[in-house]
């Protein structure tokens, strides 16, 4: 039963929203690299959302283009929620590890990449009128990717369904701290960044007078 | 040594001559021309108008004027000019040379005289001239003698209200001899008269602005009292400070706030209705500046204090704020955006009133009490050109016009977007598609690119059939191959 290779899995667990993940944990075929292709695809999805859309829809300031955002929606964001989600894990006794957690998070991601990525393709088909179909695509796949980040969570951590959901909703509270925290830890860090130049500025104009 | 020094002095003498040159080139205008790009961001751009000369009251021979607030060219091209400090009214020809003066008026045999007037208007039908007399708190019909034919005091009337002041400081008339009056403390439009005095209403108030302070007295005043109702603070829209008529009868209004984004332009049909709104596609209505302008640390938001419809449909609005005239094509493009604040030609120090007369800009400084007269350039005829045969419909003539005009600033948007028309009208969809794709026109691009997949599929249909029943053949010949290999395999595993 179930003799599938890790690429195969991807797709098992895709297609079989509420036992695909609890399979997975049994057969152990999670695969990391698998992983980080899916999150290299989340970023590049990003940048072709707001950059490759089609004209008649929407287009980006074209003036500057600046990688930071997209990094940030991407990878920062992905990287936030697996370390978020493992530490409210660790106070509701979830049984997940941190690579875990990385594994069946972003293969629960691809139902939302792949349904904006045809959305983005469609957009150079079809006209404003017609924008139903592309937003069904993108719909669908939010909604998808959605159903398929609770069976994840809820099978990575052996938890009820409500336990889950509750994890969820902590994991979003302990994302928006990190975040914060990181602000505040990068404006510190400017502060004496800025503090340690000034000092040079004044320093090097004293002695060179 | 002395090598170097001779090459650094070679250089720095080449980069002068340059940069003298440059700035040479520019300086015709006082100020740096600018538009806006497809961004809405600021750009240097050509100027459609320039400064020709200033008149003041000695050139004309009526000695200076003083602080006068309005000027108006009638349909017998005369100019008027509300002299507001000298209580007067100058009559000259668009030379400036002077036909007469009226300052004295007789009604009903008693003499009379103006108290700051701050408005004037020639009713193009009956020839009588109207004078908001601001301070006497009237408005005058005259004829050029200074015989008045009639009086519009203020209105005896509740609706309009006995605790109110009435001076009136702008007038204009229609062709039913309606007299509309623009009084500053009221916020509730012009005030109407017909041509008998009677009052009339008002006509054509601004919105309110949708402030998050407006919508929660909206939503405090659903479960307050009759009694606290009373006590909170009454949101008012701000009245318009000046209009102009044009040839149809339309009334274009502005409104001078730096504040509120709402109706500072409104071009209003009999009904008082902004018909501004039902102009067609990819048309943002945005007056004047698009952000602010920073003196210091001083942001100042434009402020609109007159407008004035050229001949050709064209609004030209002046504003007070940085002394800078925006004229815009009657579907509301931006054309051209000149003047500055200042003391040199062709900027102003407190712009009051602006005036067109064919290719020509009037525009009257109360402070430096002089008329500044601007003339189109030769950019500007062909910029008014190709805007006027593309707004009569003539998209394909328009064409070499615009083209002329992406000569002279290769970062003029509305080109774009009527060349990309021109290309649309003549079925070149795939060009008007990079027309349109670089004036940002997200409307206008979507209709190419509808008209664009049309021909596609049309001059490709059979090859797409042809594809599509490629692809099924090969997808049901592999499909059969895989099967006969596998169950040849399997048939070979269980043997």
């Amino acid at each position: 039963m179930l003799d599938l290779t890790e690429g195969q899995f991807v797709k098992h667990v895709i297609m079989h929203p509420f036992e695909g993940f609890e399979d997975l944990r049994w057969k152990k075929k999670g695969s990391m690299k698998i992983a980080w292709v899916i999150v290299f695809l989340l970023f590049f999805q990003q940048i072709a959302y707001s950059r490759l859309y089609g004209f008649q829809y929407y287009s980006d300031y074209d003036k500057i283009f600046n990688i930071v955002p997209y990094i940030f929606r991407s990878f920062i964001l992905f990287l936030v929620w697996v370390v978020a989600n493992w530490a409210m894990c660790t106070l509701f006794a979830g049984e997940g590890t941190m690579k875990k957690i990385f594994i069946y998070s972003a293969y629960a991601l691809v139902p939302y990449i792949a349904g904006y990525l045809i959305g983005t393709l469609l957009s150079h088909v079809l006209i404003k009128d017609e924008y139903i179909f592309i937003q069904l695509f993108e719909i669908l796949g939010l909604c998808w990717s959605f159903v398929l980040v609770i069976s994840a969570m809820k099978a990575v951590h052996q938890f009820t369904f409500g336990k889950t959901i509750a994890l969820i909703l902590l994991t979003i509270l302990a994302m928006i701290a990190i975040l914060f925290l990181l602000v505040l830890v990068l404006t510190l860090f400017q502060q004496v960044l800025i503090f340690v130049l000034s000092i040079y500025t004044e320093l090097s104009y004293r002695f060179r007078v | 040594m002395p090598s170097l020094k001779k090459l650094i002095s070679y250089l720095s003498a080449a980069v002068m001559t340059v940069t003298v040159c440059a700035t040479s080139v520019s300086a015709s205008e006082a100020y740096n021309p600018y538009s806006y790009d497809r961004w809405g961001d600021p750009i240097s751009s050509q100027v459609g108008y320039t400064a020709d000369y200033f008149v003041s009251g000695d050139d004309i021979g009526c000695g200076a004027l003083n602080e006068p607030a309005d000027l108006f060219v009638s349909h017998d091209n005369l100019m008027y000019i509300a002299d507001r400090g000298n209580n007067r009214i100058v009559v000259t020809d668009l030379d400036f040379k002077l036909v007469r003066i009226i300052d004295k008026f007789t009604y009903n045999g008693e003499e009379t005289t103006l108290k700051k007037p701050t408005g004037v208007y020639v009713d193009p039908y009956t020839d009588f001239i109207y004078i908001a007399d601001n301070e006497n708190e009237r408005v005058i019909k005259c004829d050029v003698n200074g015989n008045i034919d009639r009086l519009f005091g203020k209105p005896d009337s509740e609706l309009y209200g006995t605790e109110l002041t009435y001076n009136p400081s702008k007038v204009i008339v229609d062709k039913a001899e309606n007299v509309y009056v623009v009084v500053k403390s009221v916020t509730k439009g012009a005030v109407m008269f017909d041509k008998d005095g009677k009052f009339l209403g008002f006509y054509g108030a601004n919105r309110v602005e949708q402030t998050a302070e407006v919508l929660s007295n909206a939503f405090w005043n659903l479960i307050s009292t009759e009694e606290q109702r009373a006590r909170t603070a009454k949101s008012t829209p701000i009245g318009f400070t000046n209009f102009d008529i044009d040839d149809k009868g339309f009334i274009y209004t502005v409104t001078e706030s730096t504040e509120t984004t709402t109706d500072l332009v409104k071009k209003l049909n009999p009904e008082g209705n902004n018909i501004l709104d039902s102009l067609g596609i990819d048309n943002e209505f945005q007056f004047g500046d698009k952000s602010p302008t920073y003196y210091s640390i001083y942001a100042k938001n434009s402020s609109l204090t007159d407008i004035d419809i050229g001949p050709n449909g064209e609004l030209n609005i002046l504003d007070f704020q940085h002394g800078r005239i925006f004229q815009y094509d009657k579907e509301a493009w931006l054309l051209f955006i000149m003047g500055g604040s200042g003391e040199q030609l062709g900027t102003f120090r407190s712009a009051a009133a602006i005036e067109s007369y064919d290719n020509h800009l009037y525009v009257l400084d109360s402070r430096k009490n002089s008329i500044t007269v601007f003339t189109r350039t030769a950019f500007g005829e062909i910029v008014t050109e190709a805007s006027n045969l593309y707004n009569d419909g003539k998209y394909d003539e328009s064409y070499e016009p615009w083209q002329a005009v992406l000569k002279y600033d290769g970062n003029y948007r509305r080109a774009y977007v009527g060349i990309g028309n021109a290309l649309f009208n003549r079925g070149e969809y795939k060009e008007a598609m990079k027309y349109f794709k670089i004036s940002i026109s997200r409307g206008r691009y979507n209709k190419a690119f509808e008209g664009y997949r049309d021909q596609w599929l049309k001059q490709n249909f059979t090859l797409i059939v042809i594809v599509i029943v490629v692809l099924i053949v090969a997808y049901a010949v592999t499909k059969k191959i895989l099967k006969k290999r596998k169950q040849n395999s399997s048939g070979k595993g269980g043997a």
